[in-house]
């Protein structure tokens, strides 16, 4: 099949999995209603006999509550692509460097405290979440930079796994202190859409949008890089700066996800390795869609997290874990197999 | 044209290659030979610019400490022996990052030159009619002569070599280095080998380096530099009287 098409498939599956996302819940509102609501809503048109609960649901609690979940799938998509390239590992992500433990030390520490900043009001937890979570990779790729000059990913992978280890163990320490806090700084380690509103939307999505057209402008880099950091830099590529780029970029568009709705797992190794399966490895085309899959199965999460033990919600963390673990093993042993 | 004034350089700072002087002219093939560990693939990288030297290294009189990656790569181009892959792309789009550096504008897009150049590069390594494949269902040779085509591509003045043809069976270390010699006299530009083998290097080189612990021995044409006394010295055993052996056997085995 040629990629044009793939492509269109994908779209097309994203669109139905958002729609199917809007209309599916405690109360069901038919593809062709919720496609009414859409258009009325951005053209201004008459909506018909739709009642206004419907309408008030669709609008005001699933849509924003979909697109959130399809912006924050494909930004861990995207960034765990970038990452598994750049490290040369299938199993690196965000998560490898520290963003999640640092993103759950900075939302622990407003959790706990209960601090708000005035100005910054409900976003005080993913502000702090995002400050945290990217101060720790910061410091996790200049320590390593300091330890290896040529910046080895095994080097990268070691000391952010130490990093993460040592931000654990100060969580595990603030969990222990405030334990009357501990439920809720767990179900935001393991991530969740609910109750989010258009304000979130409206912050996320230029941060998503603009950060994967940055990463898809080095998609060269990040090809030539697979093949080796020498082969890469003796073909042009200024590849420690751009290592720091993308390893910056990345860890960027995971902590601002996360810092919103808690940390989620799996997306970012899974939607990867099904993009590379159906569309081949050039990130002009992983990367974008790799945001469109790791959207979709995003939602497709969200979907089963609300629906299944209705009405009590599942974290999304849980069940991307659990689709995902047995997913991504079909996936990766079923492609060792045909080699 | 390729000069070498007092390189020294090595790793974590301590210096592997010492004190190395030399020059190259367009046109000319320079090969490295020397026992394990003596600095050969140290001072392709240090030619290459990609690990740093004392001393200076110039090409066609410009300090390749003063130029960007971009620009020493528009010059020289590495050659290395085959390594795994890690992810798996068409023949022609790992052909197509060989012209990373001439591709201009925010996304990189090629033009209508770079699909040509890959093509006419495709072509002369004979992999045309397979450029939809994808690299890692090709044998050990087609994929040596992909990189080969990405080197190409980048239409550098000097290749450097570094022990491409390991791994490759005897047609196609001829084959390579029978292309790229070809290449070299064809264009008027350069290469610099390091090839474990003793026959393919005095097959390539019209100059030798003979190195020892990170310093010259020798270095000249063939009947200056690769004496049997310098070879002799470096690899620690009687190399000529050991060709010559081989050579007896394959005469015997001839005449049947």
């Amino acid at each position: 099949m040629k990629t044009k098409v793939k492509i269109l498939i994908t779209l097309l599956i994203c669109i139905i999995v958002i729609i199917l996302g809007i209309g599916i819940g405690s109360i069901y509102v038919p593809p062709k209603t919720t496609i009414n609501i859409l258009i009325s809503r951005m053209f201004s048109k008459p909506l018909g006999d739709i009642p206004d609960a419907s309408v008030s649901i669709v609008w005001n609690l699933r849509i924003p509550r979909t697109l959130l979940a399809f912006i924050v799938g494909g930004a861990l998509a995207v960034s765990g692509t970038v990452m598994q390239s750049v490290l040369k590992n299938p199993l690196a992500s965000s998560y490898t460097l520290g963003v999640s433990s640092g993103a759950s030390v900075g939302a622990g520490i407003i959790i706990i405290t209960g601090l708000s900043i005035p100005f910054l009001g409900m976003f005080t937890l993913p502000v702090f979440g995002l400050t945290f979570g990217l101060l720790t990779v910061f410091l996790a790729i200049t320590f390593t930079s300091k330890l290896d000059k040529n910046m080895s990913n095994n080097t990268i992978i070691l000391v952010g796994m130490v990093f993460s280890l040592f931000i654990n163990a100060i969580l595990t320490l603030m969990s222990a202190l405030g334990r009357e806090h501990v439920q809720q700084l767990l179900f935001w380690q393991m991530g969740s859409f609910s109750s989010r509103e258009w304000s979130s939307v409206i912050i996320l999505l230029p941060i998503v949008v603009i950060g994967v057209i940055i990463l898809m402008r080095y998609s060269r880099e990040l090809d030539l890089m697979t093949f080796g950091e020498d082969q890469a830099s003796a073909i042009g590529v200024e590849t420690h700066k751009v290592k720091w780029i993308l390893l910056g970029l990345s860890a960027g568009l995971t902590g601002s996800a996360i810092s919103f709705v808690g940390v989620i797992g799996f997306i970012d190794l899974i939607a990867p390795h099904v993009v590379r399966n159906f569309f081949g490895s050039s990130h002009k085309i992983v990367i974008p869609m790799s945001m469109f899959i790791g959207g979709a199965f995003m939602v497709i999460c969200d979907l089963i997290a609300r629906t299944i033990i209705s009405p009590s919600e599942l974290p999304v963390g849980a069940v991307t874990a659990l689709i995902g673990a047995p997913f991504f093993a079909h996936v990766y042993f079923s492609k060792r197999k045909v080699r | 044209m390729l000069e070498l004034k007092n390189v020294s350089a090595g790793y974590d700072g301590i210096d592997v290659i010492k004190d190395i002087s030399l020059s190259l002219n367009y046109g000319e093939n320079l090969c490295i030979l020397g026992p394990n560990g003596c600095g050969k693939t140290t001072l392709i990288k240090a030619i290459a610019g990609l690990i740093p030297c004392k001393g200076k290294i110039l090409v066609e009189g410009k300090d390749i400490g003063n130029m960007k990656r971009k620009e020493i790569a528009s010059k020289i181009a590495v050659m290395s022996q085959l390594s795994s892959i890690f992810f798996s792309y068409s023949v022609y789009e790992t052909v197509l990052l060989g012209r990373y550096l001439h591709m201009k504008g925010v996304f990189k897009g090629p033009t209508s030159y770079d699909k040509r150049c890959v093509e006419k590069c495709l072509k002369a390594v004979g992999l045309y009619e397979q450029k939809d494949k994808q690299i890692n269902e090709l044998s050990g040779g087609q994929l040596q002569r992909v990189f080969l085509a990405r080197t190409l591509a980048q239409e550098p003045n000097i290749i450097l070599l570094d022990e491409p043809t390991n791994h490759l069976d005897l047609k196609y270390q001829a084959e390579l280095i029978d292309y790229l010699k070809e290449w070299s006299k064809e264009k008027g530009h350069s290469i610099v080998g390091v090839l474990h083998d003793i026959n393919l290097a005095m097959r390539l080189g019209d100059k030798f380096l003979i190195l020892e612990e990170g310093r010259i021995v020798s270095c000249g044409s063939a009947n200056k530099a690769v004496t049997s006394n310098v070879l002799n010295k470096v690899y620690s055993m009687d190399v000529v009287g050991f060709m010559l052996d081989s050579l007896k056997k394959w005469e015997m085995l001839s005449e049947f």
